[in-house]
């Protein structure tokens, strides 16, 4: 167990609280969900670890999101986790709660985090639009079109202009930096990069372009590799790699601005 | 007119009239303008997202590369053409030294993937010399599954 987390259940419960929290997790899963009884000790589990989701919450404190609604979705986060939480695994709760809220939290600042004031409408229109995407990509096979999207969500196409111009103000540089580390599982880059690396290498003999691609994070440069190797569109990146079609086509910018500043004059 | 270093399947003939034109100083830091215009202009045109998203980094990759090599002080010129089956976009700046953009470059890779036609050509008919990228985006009708 490292400090942190020692810390972290110190602040929460203890020893003692934590064999209370197997046993009640036990009774929990033997319960029906919709009974009264398994309300009452979902309830009291939530509470019970709510100050280790506030204190998650808290590590992201300084990246300009209110603490309450870090605290919201830290909690959020602490939910899903007793709701899936499975005992018989014979790992203790926080060892499964810990990354799940702050995989919540991560993924709060990766889909929803602004780096301007941006109306409360537009933020919902913008989410509305993002669901409406995904669901479409799925069904057509392709990005859909905004007149599309206005169909779907049955709204005026200037209405989901708005929404789609409002993704330019969405934060994406510093922060996808910063929470890089930790987010790699789930990736896996070796096999579809490994092939191709000849390919890239043809085309940047000249332009000592290799170097500048080692820097790249794993998954920028897969992003990369995907959509100028494989000549995929950015919907079928956004699928492989399991992020939005919006967060690929920003990573792809600022991958690209990144390549370009590091080869510096060379034309 | 006299198009050196002029290239396969040049996809805009030098008569056309455009749409749309934005003039920038020909440096990195206004080319976001430039972007917006062309994210704008296909969304309008009702470009499936894709097709947006890669015409943006098109323009912005073909701009960035003009900026380097434009003479200091000048300007750049991104015209658009508007047709229901494509978008078409001339980039120009007056040139530093005369040489077009090179080809085997990763840059080069990434526009000729990102768009369906693209050319760069200098021409040297007029003063100052001129150093010019075309190119074409399509709107996707069939996507491969």
């Amino acid at each position: 167990m490292t400090g942190s987390e020692e810390r972290l259940r110190d602040g929460a419960t203890g020893q003692e609280g934590d064999d209370q929290s197997a046993e009640l997790f036990a009774e929990l899963r033997a319960l029906e969900p919709d009974s009264a009884r398994y309300g009452e000790l979902r309830d009291e589990l939530v509470t019970r670890f709510l100050p280790v989701a506030h204190r998650l919450a808290r590590r992201f404190r300084n990246r300009g999101e209110s603490m309450e609604d870090l605290e919201q979705v830290a909690t959020l986060g602490l939910i899903n986790a007793v709701d899936r939480f499975d005992p018989e695994r014979g790992t203790d709760f926080l060892s499964f709660a810990v990354p799940t809220v702050l995989g919540e939290l991560r993924r709060h600042f990766r889909d929803a985090t602004w780096s301007m004031r941006v109306p409360r409408r537009l933020k919902e229109l913008h989410l509305a639009i993002s669901g409406a995407v995904g669901e479409l990509s799925q069904r057509l096979g392709r990005a859909p079109t905004p007149s599309e999207i206005a169909a779907h969500l049955d709204l005026p196409r200037e209405d989901v202009f708005a929404g789609l111009e409002v993704s330019l103000a969405q934060r994406s540089a510093s922060l996808d930096e910063a929470l890089q580390q930790g987010e790699q599982e789930g990736l896996s880059l070796g096999d579809t990069i490994g092939s191709d690396d000849p390919h890239l290498a043809a085309v940047d003999e000249r332009e000592s372009l290799h170097p500048l691609l080692e820097c790249l994070p794993e998954r920028e440069r897969k992003i990369l590799v995907l959509r100028f190797v494989h000549n995929l569109t950015q919907t079928q990146i956004a699928e492989q790699v399991g992020v939005s079609q919006m967060h690929v086509s920003r990573l792809l910018s600022k991958t690209l601005e990144r390549l370009r500043q590091g080869l510096g004059r060379e034309r | 007119m006299s198009e050196a270093e002029s290239t396969i399947n040049e996809p805009i003939s030098d008569d056309v009239s455009f749409d749309v034109e934005v003039r920038v100083a020909a440096t990195p830091q206004h080319l976001s303008a430039i972007r917006a215009v062309a994210a704008d202009l296909a969304m309008r045109a009702d470009f499936d997202l894709d097709a947006i998203a890669d015409l943006k980094l098109a323009v912005d990759e073909a701009c960035s590369t003009l900026v380097m090599h434009a003479a200091s002080g000048t300007e750049l010129s991104c015209a658009f053409r508007c047709t229901p089956d494509e978008i078409a976009v001339r980039a120009v700046v007056p040139s530093a030294d005369g040489t077009p953009p090179r080809r085997d470059t990763f840059s080069w890779r990434v526009l000729s993937t990102l768009a369906d036609f693209v050319t760069a050509s200098v021409s040297r008919d007029g003063t100052p010399t001129r150093v010019r990228i075309d190119l074409v985006k399509k709107r996707t009708t069939v996507v491969n599954a």
